[in-house]
């Protein structure tokens, strides 16, 4: 998925917008897919996150990663269904035994965390895609009164993202040329099967801070200073906050309300 | 102008020192190639003339490096690299943000220097090293030429009036290490850069350096011109540094000192008059 | 000797997700025993194509075989039996604590039982003279010392295929010949060596052939000598024949043979001419 991580560099609607308009906009589908419960409401916010992602022409280069994403999700779905145990057994997954029954309940729990996680995972790598870093960086420290240190290192980290999974499918292939199996039925042998590749790449990593550290050092960082002004919001920003505002608000409103639980 | 005086350096734990007593007057504007194998001291005494040690790494220290008579011990790593500017072994890991353009910057940014006058450096930089079309390219895009040179920039973003360069070529194919160099020679020409690179690539430091610094378990043990340097075959080889196969085989033939040659343009004149002229005229008439 | 081809590739096309292509049909044949080297550009498809050896990439078009079986067929794991890959950087694979128990890794995994695992743990660290140091935590080695190691952990899977990419980048001369003179030992010894470089001095003294590629094809692909004595494809390339060929070259009015390879085999055109001179 290092594909769908990053800046794309294209012209969209989306893409015009002020940070601070998507910043909320991911904030708000985070705050609302964490406060309900009931799949309708939640398969409603992640409906809103595709269209947004189709607006923002990233649809199509975010697919492959939520097509990992939808796999991830159906075995959120299937352990809730299966370790919770209350309301009516619907059917069986081993049916001649009568083992590991699936509850309606815990159907419904499933999907709902499944949705969740969709939602507020793909709303992050729209804002990513159509935002650039720095713009988000400038954002928090000008806007939001971030320091400066802590808007900077959330940008390194994102920076060496794509270093780290490079690196990560590298170990990985050197591994797998040697003989490595990691999949498996036993657990712990699986479990095992990953120290080839987390030992590595945490050295790697190590070194790699190292090596950061030197070449912040020398760059004079944390000298006071570094940051630019902010762009200015335009009235097609302000409105977008302000409406974002009042759905979240009355989402959440609608919520305590008691609906969509 | 950079003196360095006696200097001696053992990293904290390490049971055999990294450089013994080594002593370098390096002129304004001369092209230093720093050669020795692996363990030799090459990024140590590079880490000495940009005031990483002992600033940030550790250990024991004796003798010193001066800038313009100032001793770097009394200085910041920060205040150093506004003279001294310098590009690690890794290009990759130097680079810290998202963004070409903000990576030249970034420096900048950290000066506090204005707008305006930022925008001004970081295009001049770029331009100088053949990267102004990168300006807008994520810095994760760039191919291992490509990084190194804006490594480069970020550095000259600056304004430094020296560089250093850590095995530069390393990661580099031969068009990358082609380029890498002719940037570098330009640096130097047009800018008036002096320059010290670390590198293995001896075709090419012959090539673009005014003096060779071959060290070897942390001592000095030939320094000079390219061509007398590259002369003394044997000594090289014990140190286990290349030698221009050209040189290689002028030492072979009795050696040439100052008149070794460096390329095989050289090589065909001073093979000529090693075989004598008259000969290739009866060879080529024949 | 008779069989199928250590390597045979027909056709293959490769392209990244999202990327460009990175193969565009290529085609190659390596009987056993030979020791090959593949050059070019970065980015010209070189250790894409190498990947494809063991598995590590499928293709997405065209047939890649090991000794006659296809590697479609077969999963990574199966394929580590025939093809040893030796990656670029050490730091990559390293994860035991000691230099034995990391060689151990590979032919633990093929299933060898544990007395065989020590003799081609031992053997292997003879080889690459790592004796003294198999107890030495290999984190603390030196970048040579840990290249070694890493040749060593393939060595010890004893495959008959041997693939390695870029093993002398970021080493200094003398460790580069050292990898490289334990290469060739290997290579009479009868394995296939694929070898992916940059130095072209290395090519000319260690190749016997050399496959040249660009852009996703394979432009050119002969012996070492015809090779480097034309040099239009190489500078197509935007690759130059080592030094002292160019010099050879030069030296055509003199009677010198355009294809001399290294400093050794000048000498020894050049005696008849210099006479009692040198060496």
């Amino acid at each position: 998925m290092s594909g769908a991580i990053g800046y794309v560099s294209q012209a969209s609607p989306v893409h015009r917008l002020h940070a601070l308009v998507k910043v909320l906009w991911a904030l708000g589908v985070l705050i609302t897919s964490l406060a309900f419960t009931d799949v309708r409401y939640l398969a409603g916010v992640l409906a809103s996150v595709l269209v947004v992602a189709a607006a923002a022409r990233v649809l199509l280069r975010l697919l492959p990663a939520l097509a990992g994403l939808a796999v991830f999700a159906l075995i959120l779905v299937f352990f809730q269904a299966v370790f919770l145990d209350r309301g009516r057994v619907l059917f069986y997954i081993i049916p001649w035994a009568k083992i590991l029954p699936v509850t309606g309940a815990g159907l419904l729990l499933g999907a709902a965390m499944g949705l969740r996680m969709l939602s507020i995972v793909l709303s992050f790598l729209v804002l990513l895609a159509t935002t650039q870093v720095k713009d988000i960086t400038t954002m928090l420290v000008a806007r939001c009164r971030v320091p400066y240190d802590y808007a900077f290192l959330f940008a390194t980290i994102l920076r060496f993202v794509p270093v780290f999974l490079r690196e990560a499918r590298q170990v990985d292939q050197a591994q797998r040329a040697r003989g490595l199996v990691v999949e498996g039925p036993n657990p712990w042998r699986k479990l095992k099967g990953y120290a080839p590749l987390a030992v590595p790449l945490v050295l790697l990593s190590l070194r790699r801070a190292e090596q950061l550290a030197v070449a912040l050092e020398m760059r004079g960082y944390g000298q006071g200073g570094g940051v630019a002004a902010d762009r200015p919001l335009k009235n097609r920003d302000r409105f977008l906050i302000a409406g974002l505002v009042l759905i979240i608000g009355a989402l959440l409103a609608a919520r305590v309300a008691g609906y969509g639980t | 102008m950079i003196r360095v005086e006696n200097l001696s350096f053992r990293y904290a734990g390490a049971q055999e020192p990294a450089l013994c007593e080594v002593n370098l007057e390096i002129a304004p504007g001369s092209f230093v190639g720093l050669v020795g194998s692996a363990g030799a001291g090459k990024t140590t005494l590079l880490r000495c003339l940009n005031g990483l040690v002992p600033h940030f790494y550790g250990g024991t220290l004796t003798g010193r490096v001066t800038l313009d008579g100032v001793a770097l011990a009394d200085l910041s790593v920060a205040a150093i690299a506004r003279t001294v500017g310098t590009v690690l072994e890794d290009a990759e890991s130097q680079l810290v943000c998202a963004e070409v353009e903000e990576e030249v910057a970034f420096a900048l940014e950290n000066l506090q220097l204005g707008p305006a006058a930022i925008r001004a450096r970081v295009q001049g930089a770029l331009e100088m090293v053949g990267a102004a079309h990168l300006a807008r390219r994520p810095t994760a895009s760039l191919s291992g030429g490509e990084k190194q040179r804006v490594a480069i920039a970020a550095v000259l973003a600056l304004r430094p009036r020296v560089l250093l360069l850590d095995e530069p070529a390393s990661e580099l194919d031969p068009r990358g290490t082609e380029e890498l160099f002719a940037v570098l020679g330009r640096l130097r020409r047009e800018c008036g850069l002096t320059m010290v690179v670390a590198e293995q690539k001896t075709g090419h430091l012959a090539r673009y350096a005014d003096r060779i610094v071959v060290l070897d378990r942390g001592r000095v043990v030939v320094d000079g011109p390219p061509r007398p340097v590259f002369s003394r075959a044997a000594e090289l080889a014990a140190c286990g540094v290349r030698l221009p196969q050209v040189a290689e085989l002028a030492a072979a033939l009795g050696g040439a000192g100052e008149t070794t040659p460096l390329t095989p343009a050289e090589g065909r004149v001073w093979l000529e008059e090693l075989l004598g002229g008259g000969r290739r005229v009866r060879a080529a008439r024949g | 000797m008779s069989g199928p081809p250590a390597v045979e590739i027909e056709d293959l096309h490769y392209r990244y997700p999202g990327g460009p292509a990175a193969l565009r049909g290529v085609s190659l044949v390596v009987a056993a025993g030979e020791m090959v080297a593949m050059v070019g550009q970065n980015g010209a498809g070189k250790s894409t194509l190498a990947r494809h050896l063991n598995g590590l990439l499928r293709p997405a078009a065209g047939r890649v075989r090991i000794f006659g079986r296809d590697t479609a067929r077969l999963r990574v794991s199966e394929l580590a039996r025939y093809v040893g890959y030796v990656f670029q950087n050490p730091d990559h694979q390293i994860f035991r604590e000691t230099v034995a128990a990391e060689v151990a890794f590979g032919p633990a995994n093929l299933g060898c039982p544990p007395d065989e695992i020590e003799a081609r743990v031992h053997a292997a660290l003879r080889f690459v003279n790592l004796e003294e140091k198999r107890d030495a935590n290999p984190h603390l080695l030196s970048r040579g010392e840990r290249q070694r190691v890493a040749l060593a952990s393939v060595l010890a899977m004893q495959t008959p295929v041997l693939v390695l990419d870029e093993p002398t980048t970021g080493q200094d001369y003398r460790t580069s010949l050292e990898i490289m003179e334990r290469v060739a030992e290997l290579n009479r010894a009868g394995h296939t060596v694929i070898f992916i470089t940059h130095d072209m001095e290395l090519v000319a003294r260690y190749a016997s052939r050399v496959v040249v590629l660009a852009r996703g094809k394979v432009v050119a692909d002969g012996g070492v000598r015809e090779t480097f004595a034309s040099p239009g494809v190489l500078a197509a390339s935007h690759l130059a024949p080592p030094d002292i060929t160019c010099l050879a070259r030069e030296m055509a009015p003199w009677g010198i043979p355009g294809d001399v390879l290294t400093v050794e085999e000048m000498l020894a055109v050049l005696a008849p001419l210099v006479g009692g001179r040198g060496c």
